[in-house]
């Protein structure tokens, strides 16, 4: 326990001094920000565009659907992408470095070093979540006032969730391959094999994916919270099992 | 006398290339042991598997008593391990990266902070408050030494301590190795065997996967004794004569330059002799050395 305290402290320490920290909090601060004032302004940028031939476009009035659509969008594309990068090296760059084997040959159980990176990136990635979150409900609330968000909690979770599915899927292949590219590639390789296989109806149900970018549809009640329980849970199992794998594999990993 | 650590026939292969084949040595509590190879000989595999960081194919490793088994072993409790190039995080500065390693040991907060303070001091980091991606090469290897000595291990490991340093740094690291041998046993491999020399007292020399030679530099020194002399004269003319007037010596001969190297079988006899040939034809040699086998002859001998 005492080294597990230890090692999630260096982690931290880590984040701040290596700007990991610093970056996370800007890009989600930004897109929170930015998904509101988009669906907003855009409409106003459109309309009476002029395309020749009297053709002139004019755009319904935005919604407070409008900005949540772009969160999710925003989130589930340019969020996601900054969490794999700025997590994609946190195993594979130590195991590749070598920085491991002082402290192992200390005593401190390889376990240790997985939970400990997961909870780690875990806080950051939901404190940076929830900070996009707050900001882009307090603009989306100063704009359209009082509007009614259906399921929201299940809504807003499930992307959480598929970031902490990433987090995991980031160790596992960085402990399978211990270098930056074999996390960086088992990640991408996942996300592009759920991509294609969401091509498949029958499978939309269950498939990951769909929390990362499908949740607008819960938000405006469009889709109900049951049709979603299957996949959060097929998606938190998934997680831990990645987890547990990431253990076993590197328990048996010559380093 | 115990043995901290006592390996008994190991073996370890890649693939088809076996690296450590069946190799056995002690290394007796309290002594300085050199742990001689050329890159590339099995030093390194040797130490990882000792630290269970390797599993082995066969054979067994005993620290302190206790059997190594892989992964995490708890033998390395008494272990305070150095690899060849320690590689710390760079955003540390070395009082903060010594607090983690504490902190994992699991020494208590009086404990660590003087103990910190100490081995800052002997490592000569006390000063220095950089961060670790600034300190040069010696001082990284100090502060691996520093961490290695951190919870007072019975058994100190150092993969080629000295290799990457230049001669100041050098000197540093077997000051403090020889220092920390008071209280721990020392086990460092190398290839560079001025520093075995220096502060060694036993050592094994690995060859082709095998153990080539062991012993105290004593024994090892008693046992290949190479009976030569050398003689270095003061001119061409000199040397001319003195290998004219004892040709009864120039059996086993090398000359380079201006120096004879004679081998001999009775060593002071033949001592007796050539100072009477010199006497005799008032030749006044620059230098008259009995040789004594170095680990340098020793090492090329076995492994060359």
């Amino acid at each position: 326990m005492k080294s597990f305290v230890a090692f999630t402290k260096k982690e931290f320490t880590e984040s701040l001094r290596t700007y990991r920290l610093v970056v996370l909090a800007a890009v989600f601060l930004l897109l929170g920000v930015m998904s509101p004032l988009f669906a907003k302004i855009l409409p106003e940028l459109l309309s009476g565009v002029d395309l020749g031939g009297g053709i002139v476009i004019t755009a319904p009035d935005p919604t407070a659907m409008d900005s949540w659509a772009q969160f999710f969008k925003n989130v589930g594309q340019m969020g996601m992408l900054t969490l794999i990068i700025t997590f994609s090296g946190i195993i594979a760059n130590e195991l590749n470095r070598g920085t491991l084997i002082i402290l192992l040959t200390k005593g401190m159980k390889r376990h240790t070093v997985i939970l400990s990176k997961f909870l780690s990136a875990s806080v950051l990635w939901t404190a940076s979540y929830l900070l996009c979150l707050t900001v882009c409900y307090a603009y989306t609330e100063y704009f359209w006032p009082a509007s009614i968000l259906s399921n929201a909690f299940l809504a807003f979770f499930s992307i959480w969730l598929f970031g902490e599915f990433l987090i995991a899927l980031l160790i596992f292949g960085g402990i399978l391959f211990g270098n930056l590219y074999g996390s960086l590639l088992t990640c991408l390789g996942v996300i592009v094999t759920l991509s294609l296989l969401n091509i498949l109806p029958y499978v939309q149900k269950y498939n990951p994916i769909a929390l990362a970018g499908g949740t607008l549809s819960l938000l405006n009640a469009q889709k109900e919270a049951a049709d979603f329980i299957p996949v959060t849970i097929i998606c938190s199992v998934m997680a831990v099992s990645l987890l547990v794998m990431s253990i076993v594999v590197f328990n048996k990993k010559q380093i | 006398m115990t043995n901290t650590l006592s390996v008994k026939g190991l073996s370890k292969s890649f693939g088809a290339n076996k690296v450590i084949d069946s190799i056995s040595f002690d290394v007796p509590e309290g002594s300085i042991f050199g742990f001689i190879g050329a890159n590339g000989a099995g030093k390194t595999t040797t130490m990882k598997m000792i630290l269970g960081l390797l599993p082995s194919d066969n054979g067994e490793i005993f620290v302190c008593g206790e059997k190594v088994s892989f992964g995490a072993t708890k033998t390395n409790r008494f272990i305070g391990y150095l690899p060849d190039v320690p590689e710390f995080y760079g955003y540390m500065r070395a009082k903060e990266y010594l607090q983690l390693c504490g902190e994992i040991v699991g020494l208590d907060a009086v404990v660590k902070s003087r103990r910190i303070a100490e081995l800052l001091d002997i490592v000569g980091l006390s000063g220095v408050n950089k961060r670790i991606s600034a300190l040069s090469r010696g001082m990284k290897q100090r502060l691996g030494m520093a961490q290695a000595l951190l919870n007072e291990p019975e058994l100190l490991i150092c993969d080629e301590p000295t290799s990457a340093l230049d001669p100041m740094g050098r000197k540093e690291i077997l000051d403090t190795l020889k220092q920390a041998s008071r209280k721990t046993t020392v086990f460092f491999s190398t290839h560079i065997l001025s520093d075995v020399e220096r502060i060694c007292d036993r050592v094994a020399v690995i060859s082709g996967g095998q153990i080539a030679l062991s012993g105290t530099l004593a024994e090892l020194r008693t046992k290949h004794k190479s009976n030569s002399i050398l003689i270095k004269f003061a001119s061409a003319i000199d040397k001319e004569q003195f290998v004219s007037a004892a040709a009864l010596l120039m059996k086993d001969v090398k000359s380079v330059d201006m120096e004879l190297t004679l081998r001999v079988t009775d060593i002071e006899a033949a001592q007796r002799v050539i100072l009477r040939i010199l006497s005799l034809n008032d030749i006044l040699p620059l230098k008259l050395e009995v040789l004594e086998p170095t680990i340098e002859s020793l090492y090329l001998e076995v492994a060359g």
